[in-house]
Order: C-alpha cells, then structure tokens, then sequence
C-alpha cells in the first residue's frame, strides 16, 4: 500500500469533480439561479483547492499494484459521492445527508434510483449536477484521470482494470493513455450527437442535455416526475436506441473507428446482446398488446423498457409495474444479466453469462466424456483458466451481497417484490424496481440503514464488486501505514 | 515537446525482452509484445504499459493483428537465434521501411552477420555473448579505466577514469590540462558526487572526481601514462566456465597475446574448446573447487573473469578472487537482479549481457527516433541519460561554419566533442573550425536538438 500514491490519486480526482462542477455553474448562471450558483461555485472552487493542494507532490515512479488499483478506485468513488452530495445539503434542496448521498451515488454509479418526490421542484443547477454525475461515473472517473494526466510507469493499467466493467479488460491500442483518450472521445462524440439528435427532434436544449448524459452514462435520472412517458414518441424511440448503443462493447466502435468493421461484427457479445434485445422486445410486445392502444405503442414501450433495463439505465416511458407477470419477469431478469462489458452499462453482463454458459455446456461434455480436454473460447480465443474461475467467484460474490442486502432490507416488512427488485436495480445500476420501488415510485420511503445498505451496493454493483471488498478488507492495509508511523517516532 | 514514441514491435518475452520492452515503455515509445507464453505476457503486461499478443512472432496472422504494417521497428529477441531471423525475414515482407532487430547467439553464424544483414536486409544483429565479451576485453586491455566504449563506429574511444588522491591532475583547470599535458583528448563530462558537469576551460578537477573523456586508441594509451596511470594490458586471465562468452572472449584475448586458461566442468565442451582455441588451456573440474582453482593459478594470474551459467556461483568466485588474489575480477550476470545488494558486495567489473543487449538495442531505437524530423545522425545516451551525443552531418553553410570554436556563442552544457573529416577523427581546439561535409558530435546535457545551430545561444 502507498498512501501518498493514494492521496495523490484522491486529490487529482477531487479536483476533476471540482472543474466538472463548473459546468453546472454555468448552467445555473443562464438560468439566473444565482444563489444555487454561487453555492456550487465555491464547492467548485474548494475541490480544486483541496485537491490540488493534497496532489501537489506527484509520488517518485512507483508501480500500481492490483491491490492499489482497486484501493484508489473504491476511495475515489466513495470520496466522488460524499463530495458530489455536499452541494445539495447546502443549498437545501435535499436536506438529509443519508439522502444526498444515495442521490450522488445513484448518480455516480448510473444507477438512477432516486429519493426524490418531485424531480421538477429541483433547480436547473441541480438537476444538471445530478445528470452530469452520470455522465462521469459512466466511462469512470479514473480512465477519464488516466486520459488527461501523465502518469509514470506501465502499471496505471490496474487502475483502469479496477474501474472498467466486465470480466476482462484489454487495450485497443499499446498505451494506457491512448486507450482512455480513445474510450472517452468515442464517449464524447456519442453524447455530443444524441444531444444534437435530440435538439433537431424537438427536445427543448436543456432536457437534450441532461437526458444525454443520463442515456450516455446509462444512469436514469430523469428530469421530470414521469420519467420519459409526456415526451413525444419520436423522441422516445431515440433515446431508446442511444440507449443500446452505449450499451455495447466500445471495442466495437473503435474497431470500426481503426477500419476493421469485419472485426467489429464477428464480436460475439454484441452479438447476442442484440439477440437478447429482440427476442424480449417481441415477447413483450406480444404479451401487452391488449394493454395498449395498436401493436406500435406496444412496440415502442416494449422496445424502451427492454433498452432501459438491459443496458441498466433506467428511465421508463410506461408504468411497467402494471405489467403481466411474463413481462415484469422477462425485465427482472433483463436486469440481471446487463449490457455489455466495456460499455459504459451496469449488471452482470452478457460476456460473463456467455463464459459460464459455455462452462456449463463443458461440464455436460465432462460426463458424457470424461477424458476430454476442452477449452472455452469466446471469439475464437481461449478464455485463460483465471478468467474462468473470476468469473465463477463473481457469480458467487454477487448472490452473497445480494442475499445479504436483501436480507437487512426485509427487516423494513415490506413486500417480498420490493425487498427483492430494490436491492436488484441498485446492485446492477439500473434506478427503478417494481411494486413500491417501480417506475413511478422512489426510494426515500426507505430507512436510514436500508439506504446506505443500498448506496453500497450500487458502489459494488458499478465497481464490479471486488474493489470495494478489497477496500474493505483490512488485510489489505498490513504494512501500509508503517512507514508514516516510523517516520514520526524518528 | 516530448517526441511521438515509436511503434515497436518486440517478439519473446524472455530475460531480454523483459528488460527492454520495461525501459522502451519508460521512453514513451508504443509497444506490441509477442510471445507464446501467456503466463509471462500477464506479468509484463501488469506492470508495464504495452499491448500484448500470444502466438508465434513467425506467423502471418499474428504480426497483422499486432499492426505490423505501420510499426516502425521490429525486434526479435526469442530464445531461438533461427526464429528470430525467420521473425525478421516475416516482418520485412510486410513493410520495406521496417528496421529489424533479430538477437542471434550461434557463433556459427556470427561470422556470417555481415552476410545475414544485406541479404535478409536486417538492421541490425545483436549477440549479447559477443558484446559481454568485447566489454570485458576492453577492460582487461585496461585495466586502470573503469570503463572503455567504442564510439563513432570504433574511431573514437569514451573513456572513463577516476582521477586517485595525489594525481597530478588534482586541483589543475582543464585549460591546464590543455595547455601543459595533451591537446589530444577532450573531457566530455565531470562526475563528482551525484552532479554531472559538462566542463569548460576554467573547470577545476578534484581527486575523487570521475571524468569521461574522448580520445582516439593511441592518444589514449600516452595520456593515461603521462598522467601517471598505468597502461598495461593484463598478462593472462584465468576464465571460469567455458560457454559461448567464454570462447568469445578467449578468442580476443589469445588474438592480443594473453594467456588464457579456462576451466569448464563438462568434459564435451572442453574438447570442443580445445579444437576452438588451440593456444589455451582448458581444465575439466569444477570452477568452484577452491582447490582447483589454486592449482589453475587464481593467485598468480593477473584476472580472473567469472563467466559460468550460475549467477551466485560468479559472485561467489569474484568474492574469493578478491579474498584470496590481486587480479582483476570481472563478473558476468545474466538473470538475478539485486542491483544493491550487488553495488555493495564491491565486486569490481561486473557485466550484465541483458543490460548491455536492450541498451545496444535502445540506443538504436533512440537513434532512429531522433532522425525523425532533425538532421541527427547518430544519438548516443550517456551517464545513464543525463547526457547526450548526438552527430550531426554538415550540409550546407550556417552560422557555425567557417569560425573558429573558441569564437562560437554555445549554450552552457554544450561540448563539440569531435569533429569527423575525410575519415579521420579530429579532437578540436578553439583554433578549429567546422566546415561543410564534416561530420559533428556534439555532448550536451541539454535534450532535444535538433540541428546543429541549437548548440549556439
């Protein structure tokens, strides 16, 4: 462990959070918020300071290992949702801290759940504030930290691994540096065309704003109280479908990028992600027709609440806790399995589903052969022995958190459907569950405890798990503190 | 501005590959690893910023997906010596612009490099044997440096002393030097302490303070001894361990006239050595038998050079010379890398062939990169990247034609170490000038030139 490494890290991603909080501010300022603005401005101004101040030695070469990777990422994220909620206690627009901080994290995490009543009583400053938490939280903070500050030494990639979805992280291109420019300018031009794509639909700019960011970093914080459902049709199908497309593997889009579109198509997670999307769409379709007036808004809100919950993102044109069973069932497991690795999307994912059902299919083979020596290979590759049994041990891990959250969140007595989709929709980042947690509900009925149980998992659920636990695990810290203490006594 | 890195392939992951693929990374250059290890790529790629690929450096398919057709250098460094060259051969096909590096060991082919490298167009063919062996040699040829390296394709010599208590060096500028001992050699750099200094006239040297000079082979030889150092070469060498390096080096020392006598376990080798080198003497028996070793003359001789295939065994026997003998120790170090605790056991000469391989190979790598877009060249780095030299060639008239050195504005750190002109090497005064067509290599602590007219104020 290397606490001025830590530290050094700390302070350069309070001072990101502090110049991204700018943006707001300006926001706040054309809407003649001034009070808000100020407020935001000097919270602005202090991170900088902070973080800035606390970062000001840039440790010796040192190398990154594992353990520090995932160390730093879960202090950044948890130190990016305490900070990003203070703005909101002062300016008294969420009073309870416990509150704030589930809003920030929900945010940050691209969760989209929310304790908020009424979304439009909140001033612009805010509401921008909370969908640009999206925004950075979607591609994570430490890859943007990557792209934009040179850091010494080959071994940042263990940051970048910590904070990356999926089983596996790898590189389009020989550096670390290249690799996060690439995601997050592929990120960025992305946003920048659904914001102009949703102008030209007739989105008034600032909803085009924050509804990008929110679809962008597939978080889910709306802006008005009924989500998508008062916006024209058009504009939901748009949304839709930018919605998918952040839900796919970025590899995709930079091997179209680097000209290698056959590449990009033979990728086999993409594949079936768009597979899963069809298939429940038509099911779901076919099983409300009879609830919706013609086969076309059937389509439409199947289409959208298919692309929200699978890429976990969260918004909802349609009350879906209404729904036939078959169809809460079909989005219930839709959130399980997630979007993409390597997107900027929440849950299991697909390529993890896809690597365990390839196992399985290996262990049937085992009986009927025994003597046979199989490997599984994903995209012609052969998936190495570690990766099989990460991905085996984040199965369990995840149904242990799981049961454990689910099971502290019981002692609230209520029903079994909300107990259950609460902890599901944080956990896999998507915002609304079904029955007192559904689409037009939210979550502030919640206890204290309950809440931060859940702040947790949304944590969990974004970092994939292991960080957190590793930042939790005391053994990790053996030693670390050592030389600071020797250093004084001496 | 930092330059654009390289994009660089590197095939094998081994004890070389390693070393290089860490210091490439640390120069900013882009870096695609091959290698069919997987378990040894996971390592390397954890730690250091490179892409990397497992598969055969040789197949088709795989140098496609490493980039292969806009990658600037390829280098092979495998265990194999056929594989590499088979790598290098693969890759030109691909890309007529490409240097390729290929390290080849065999010394049956070693005497086909020159061969191997206009007809299969690579650039160039390392041998870390060799050059371990040519490193030592130089050593033992003299002894009073601490380091000798060949310099403008073997014309100049870069010398490095340490100037003893009491030498008449001590206290003198270097215009004392100039005017009263030699005009013939140009110190190019001060060591003193943890400070580097590129030294002006006025420049006053201390015991204690290592200097790095440039000189050609003769004036050398007649500096050190008016300086009062001694000159002579080694008598005889006693060489423990009779691998590849050993016959190299055994090679160059009989060729000079040393007596060599080289102590080799394995029966097989040891005959092999005798119809190699007719004039040594080979002993069968263990290099480590204290015994032995008395009787193959460790006191006697004048050093002793630790080149067996066990690191620790090295260390140990470098350690016994110096308990036991006066000779010169030299040690080769292939693998372990305890650089402090090896700086501590004061072992003298130490010679690390893996060092020595990815620093030939960075310097070429360095070289090529500062072409891009200057009039350099060559480029060499030197007292570990503080400084650098790089040669210019003069093509047309400019502000530093046609004047007298000493009446040029140059940048503090600035040295014109040697000016090159109808082949021969001139060490300059302040009453030379430089004229067009010559070639100039410049010292400089100051990084980044790009024309010969940056050395000016």
């Amino acid at each position: 462990m290397k606490i001025k490494l830590q530290l050094y890290i700390l302070g350069k991603v309070m001072a990101i959070e502090g110049i991204l909080m700018l943006l707001p501010v300006i926001c706040g300022l054309l809407y003649g918020e001034l009070r808000n603005s100020v407020i935001y401005a000097l919270f602005a101004i202090f991170f900088i300071a902070i973080g800035l101040l606390i970062s000001r030695k840039k440790p010796e070469k040192v190398t990154i290992y594992l353990k520090d990777g995932c160390v730093a990422t879960a202090l950044s994220w948890v130190a990016l949702s305490i900070l990003g909620a203070l703005p909101f206690v002062v300016t008294g627009e969420i009073p309870s801290f416990t509150d704030a901080v589930f809003e920030t994290a929900s945010g940050f995490t691209t969760t989209g759940a929310s304790i908020l009543t009424d979304v439009e009583a909140m001033s612009h400053i805010s509401l921008m504030w909370r969908s640009l938490t999206h925004w950075i939280g979607g591609m994570g903070v430490l890859v943007f930290l990557l792209a934009v500050v040179p850091m010494a030494g080959g071994s940042n990639m263990n940051l970048m691994k910590a904070e990356s979805p999926g089983p596996s992280v790898g590189k389009f291109v020989p550096k670390v540096r290249t690799t996060a420019k690439a995601l997050y300018l592929i990120y960025f031009a992305l946003t920048v065309i659904e914001i102009l794509v949703l102008c030209i639909a007739g989105m008034p700019v600032f909803d085009s704003i924050c509804s990008a960011f929110g679809t962008a970093g597939t978080g889910g914080f709306g802006i008005r109280n009924d989500s998508f459902a008062s916006y024209a049709p058009h504009i939901q199908w748009i949304v839709a479908v930018f919605m998918i497309l952040f839900g796919v593997n970025f590899n995709f889009y930079y091997l179209i990028i680097a000209k290698q579109p056959g590449k990009a198509i033979k990728l086999s997670e993409v594949k079936v992600y768009l597979a899963i999307i069809l298939i429940s769409t038509v099911t779901i379709t076919i099983n409300i027709l009879n609830m919706t007036n013609g086969s076309a808004e059937a389509a439409r809100h199947a289409f959208f609440q298919v692309a929200t919950v699978i890429t976990t993102t969260g918004f909802a044109t349609t009350d879906f806790d209404k729904w036939p069973t078959l169809s809460k069932f079909l989005l219930v497991s839709l959130m399980f399995c997630g979007a993409c690795a390597g997107s900027t999307g929440g849950g299991i994912k697909v390529s993890r589903f896809q690597i365990r059902a390839k196992m399985f299919l290996r262990e049937i083979g085992s009986y009927i052969n025994p003597r046979a020596v199989k490997k599984v290979q994903i995209d012609g590759k052969a998936i190495d022995p570690e990766l099989e049994r990460s991905v085996s041990t984040y199965f369990f891990v995840f149904l242990s958190i799981f049961t454990a959250s689910a099971f502290i969140l019981s002692f609230e007595g209520h029903d079994l459907v909300t107990t259950f989709t609460a902890v599901a929709a944080t956990i896999n980042n998507i915002g609304p569950g079904l029955s007192m947690v559904g689409p037009t509900s939210n979550y502030s009925f919640l206890s204290g405890v309950s809440k931060w149980v859940l702040i947790f998992d949304m944590l969990a659920g974004r970092l994939e798990l292991f960080p957190l636990i590793i930042f939790l695990t005391p053994m990790t810290y053996k030693g670390a503190f050592k030389g600071l203490f020797s250093k004084k006594a001496g | 501005m930092a330059k654009k890195g390289l994009r660089i392939i590197v095939v094998g992951a081994g004890k070389v590959g390693d070393t290089l693929v860490n210091r490439l990374a640390d120069e900013g250059h882009n870096l695609v690893i091959i290698d069919k290890n997987e378990e040894r790529l996971t390592q390397l790629a954890n730690l250091c910023d490179c892409m990397c690929i497992t598969g055969s450096g040789a197949s088709h398919e795989v140098l496609v997906e490493a980039g292969i057709s806009d990658t600037d250098l390829f280098i092979s460094v495998t265990e194999s010596d056929e594989l590499n060259l088979l790598c290098c051969t693969i890759a030109k096909q691909f890309n007529k612009n490409l240097s390729t590096i290929a390290r080849v060991r065999n010394p049956d082919y070693i005497s086909e490099v020159n061969y191997l490298r206009s007809k299969l167009g690579i650039e160039m063919i390392i041998n870390p044997e060799y050059e371990a062996a040519v490193e030592a040699s130089r050593l033992l040829f003299l002894p009073a440096a601490l380091s000798v390296n060949s310099f403008a394709h073997g014309q100049a010599e870069l010398v490095k002393i340490q100037i003893p208590e009491g030498n008449i060096l001590d206290g003198k500028t270097i215009a004392y030097l100039g005017q009263n001992i030699t005009n013939d050699i140009l110190i190019v750099g001060v060591e003193r302490g943890a400070d580097l200094t590129i030294p002006n006239g006025s420049f006053e040297l201390k015991s204690g303070d290592i200097i790095s000079y440039i000189s050609t082979r003769k004036t050398n030889f007649n500096f050190l001894k008016s300086i009062g150092f001694n000159t002579r070469s080694v008598k005889s060498s006693l060489i423990v361990g009779g691998g590849t390096c050993a016959y190299y080096l055994a090679d160059l020392l009989i060729k000079s006239g040393i007596d060599v006598t080289i102590i080799e376990k394995d029966v097989h080798r040891c005959e092999d050595l005798c119809d190699l080198l007719p004039k040594a003497t080979i002993l069968k028996g263990d290099g480590t038998n204290e015994s032995l070793l008395e009787e193959a003359g460790i006191k006697e001789v004048d050093s002793v050079i630790a080149l067996t295939g066990l690191d620790e065994e090295n260390i140990m026997l470098a350690l016994h010379t110096k308990a036991v003998s006066t000779a010169k120790a030299i040690t080769k170090i292939n693998k372990i890398t305890f650089t402090e605790a090896i700086e501590s056991l004061k072992l003298g000469s130490v010679i690390y062939p893996k060092y020595i391989t990815a620093e030939r190979i960075i310097s070429s790598a360095r070289s090529r990169q500062a072409k891009i877009g200057s009039n350099i060249e060559v480029m060499y780095s030197l007292f570990s990247d503080r400084a650098e030299a790089c040669e210019f060639k003069i093509k047309e008239a400019s502000r530093v034609t046609g004047i007298m050195l000493k009446d040029l504005q140059l940048k503090p750190g600035v040295i014109i170490s040697f000016i090159g002109r109808d082949g021969k090497i001139i060490i300059p005064t302040g009453s030379d000038q430089i004229n067009i067509g010559d070639n100039v290599m410049v010292v400089t602590t100051s990084k980044g030139f790009t024309e010969i007219s940056d050395i000016l104020r």
